[in-house]
């Protein structure tokens, strides 16, 4: 079995594309893209931020102070406009970023004139800053005319403010940061993990299966005096550890590259999180993850060893990945908790585990039912993969 | 000596409508199963060459097949030197060097680890492997492309390290499934010659061919199927006293004297 094992890594660290896709993709690639992707998003940001806005006013007699104040921004630069123009269309041909158009009752007297409506025409759909650059200028004038009416009104500090929100909710969250923060991120991570043992198994276990009846080595292999069962276990083994291997390093990758990357605050936070889960419920996370690699491995064995060749073995394993999903997702679900029949769900409840164990709510009497469901079921399949491997219509299709 | 006795191998047709028209005809055809191999019978005795004749779709594969083990037969019996291939299939793989025609070579692996790792899987030690190789890249001319990765070697270059791959552990009976078949006329040359040199040394080989040529070079028996039947098993000598001399009527008569 271990000479079958050592024979198929060798095989698997000569071969540049599965390296590719296990070590160098989640090393290099990944990151380079995230990178990339929060430089240019930082550019934009960058640029819409420093652009300087061209703006045209329509009744800018009924507000002369707050034309002025637009006037003198040196983010903004008045262009003319015709009271007549086609406003709509006058912004679609961008001779301006935005048009506001003043109504007539616009004044500081808000219980004299009511709620004044300015009318600000732009083109929402890209990323821009108008509304945070007009709202900084708008707001000023909007609350001097609510001070001015709660003085008019002669209330007092504390009535303004029950004015303003009658009644408020204040919230006092029980949960610490830990339970927070694993609430929001923790069912992802499973998702991640689970997607990469399997990604990382995949050309492997296409490698081993079909790729022997492809390039006609199976028979050959299938003559030799070694059980058969020794045979499957090498090969299972190969595929497991790939699977491992490739979440490992893509975790790894991701921690290493988040704490160079994230400056200041986020490292703090990082850490803080990081620091916050202890050993034993990161072992107990590896752990739980031995039996599901085990189902995937076998599970992707026995769909390889079926196929005649590389592209219908590919077709075969594109639809696992969605069979993974779905699992994952359940635990992703409100209500769907770590316990009773839930706990017995394979995937879902190392899913819902590793979501507790980064909460750090973890019931861990539930482990006795995620390993035994886990294990039982990768057993099962692992002896369905040997038998699937004595099957002479499996093999000589 | 390898003794066949009455093989029989049947396959469950699991689509009759994909089965082409010329299989739908075939006798070897019952209901939902396919007879590949219904009754096959020879033996081959040390120091002889036996090649095994028949049409495309005769069961050749098939027989060769449950002879490397690869394959269970339905019925009947395989014995090696006494050495019942069927029950005690394990064993028996210590004793069989197997080629098929299509075999291929790890290509990431160099040709002297393939040959090693066979090597490996048939319990042979590290030392035994080194020189067995050393032997077998003296005889085979391997030195030059040795240490190389299989998957830049020409074709007869793969042919001569299948070839090594598949005596690296000292069989006692070695099968080829149309060893020269697809193969140019030098690595085809190759293969005979390791045949003649398998029959210097005593051990039975066992071919499947399609060129006659090749049989009147090597063959001291001939084995003819024909729908999964064997229809003529004897001496080469025998073979071509079935017509005057030509090999291809002797050949024809057989297939047309079998009827169907």
């Amino acid at each position: 079995m271990w000479k079958v094992m050592l024979k198929e890594i060798k095989e698997l660290l000569r071969d540049r594309k599965t390296l590719f896709f296990m070590i160098a993709l989640p090393i290099l690639v990944f990151p380079l893209l995230i990178g990339m992707v929060v430089f240019f998003g930082g550019k934009a940001v960058d640029k819409a931020e420093n652009k300087v806005l061209d703006y045209a006013v329509i009744g800018a007699q009924y507000a002369p102070a707050l034309a002025k104040e637009l006037a003198a921004s040196d983010m903004f630069n008045e262009v003319a406009i015709d009271a007549d123009t086609d406003i709509t269309a006058f912004v679609k041909a961008q001779h301006a970023d935005f048009v506001l158009v003043i109504p007539s009752n616009f004044s500081d007297d808000a219980l004299a004139n009511g709620q004044v409506k300015l009318k600000l025409y732009l083109n929402d759909a890209g990323l821009n800053m108008v509304r945070k650059r007009l709202d900084k200028i708008v707001d000023r004038f909007s609350e001097e005319s609510q001070t001015k009416a709660f003085e008019t009104l002669g209330l007092n500090e504390q009535q303004q403010v029950a004015l303003i929100e009658p009644i408020v909710i204040e919230k006092v969250d029980v949960a610490d940061k830990r339970e927070n923060w694993g609430e929001k991120i923790g069912g992802m991570i499973p998702y991640f993990i689970f997607m990469l043992c399997l990604q990382g198994a995949m050309i492997p276990a296409t490698d081993l299966g079909a790729g022997e009846k492809e390039r006609g080595t199976l028979e050959t292999l299938l003559i030799s005096p070694i059980e058969r069962h020794h045979l499957v276990l090498g090969k299972f083994f190969t595929i497991a550890f790939a699977g491992v291997t490739s979440a490992l390093i893509t975790v790894s990758s991701m921690a290493v590259w988040g704490l160079v990357l994230s400056q200041g605050m986020a490292l703090k936070v990082v850490a803080e999180f990081m620091s916050a889960i202890g050993a034993i419920d990161f072992i107990l996370m590896f752990l739980m993850l031995v039996p599901v690699v085990a189902i995937f491995s076998a599970v992707l064995l026995s769909l390889s060893i079926y196929a005649r060749s590389f592209k219908e073995a590919q077709g075969y394993m594109t639809p696992l990945v969605f069979a993974v999903i779905v699992p994952v997702i359940l635990a992703m679900l409100p209500g769907v908790e770590l316990k009773g029949g839930w706990a017995w769900v394979p995937l879902t409840n190392v899913a819902l585990a590793i979501k507790e164990l980064i909460k750090g709510t973890m019931d861990y009497f539930q482990l006795v039912a995620i390993f035994s469901s886990t294990a039982i079921i990768a057993a099962g399949l692992l002896y369905f993969c040997v038998y699937w491997f004595n099957k002479e219509k499996v093999l000589f299709r | 000596m390898i003794e066949i006795s009455h093989l029989a191998k049947k396959f469950t047709v699991e689509n009759p409508k994909k089965l082409s028209e010329q299989e739908k005809k075939d006798p070897r055809l019952k209901g939902r199963f396919f007879h590949s191999v219904e009754n096959v019978s020879f033996h081959c005795a040390s120091g002889e060459v036996l090649g095994l004749l028949g049409p495309n779709g005769a069961g050749k594969t098939t027989t060769l097949r449950m002879l490397s083990t690869a394959l269970t037969p339905d019925s009947g019996d395989i014995t090696i030197d006494g050495t019942n291939v069927v029950k005690t299939p394990v064993v028996a793989r210590k004793m069989i060097g197997f080629l098929s025609g299509s075999t291929g070579l790890y290509g990431r692996l160099t040709g002297r680890e393939n040959i090693a790792y066979f090597g490996q899987l048939h319990g042979m030690t590290a030392e035994q492997i080194d020189s067995k190789i050393t032997e077998l890249a003296d005889v085979l001319d391997l030195h030059s492309f040795l240490d190389r990765k299989c998957d830049n070697f020409s074709t007869g270059m793969k042919q001569k390290t299948a070839i090594a791959r598949a005596v690296v552990h000292d069989p006692k009976v070695v099968i080829l499934d149309e060893p020269t078949t697809g193969l140019d006329i030098m690595a085809a040359q190759t293969v005979l010659d390791f045949i003649k040199r398998l029959k210097e040394k005593g051990i039975p080989v066992i071919f499947s061919t399609h060129h006659l040529d090749e049989v009147s070079e090597l063959c001291d028996r001939v084995t003819v199927i024909h729908h999964g039947k064997t229809h003529f098993s004897d001496t080469f000598e025998s073979f071509k006293a079935q017509s005057d001399g030509s090999l291809h009527k002797a050949f024809m008569r057989i297939i047309e004297q079998g009827g169907e």
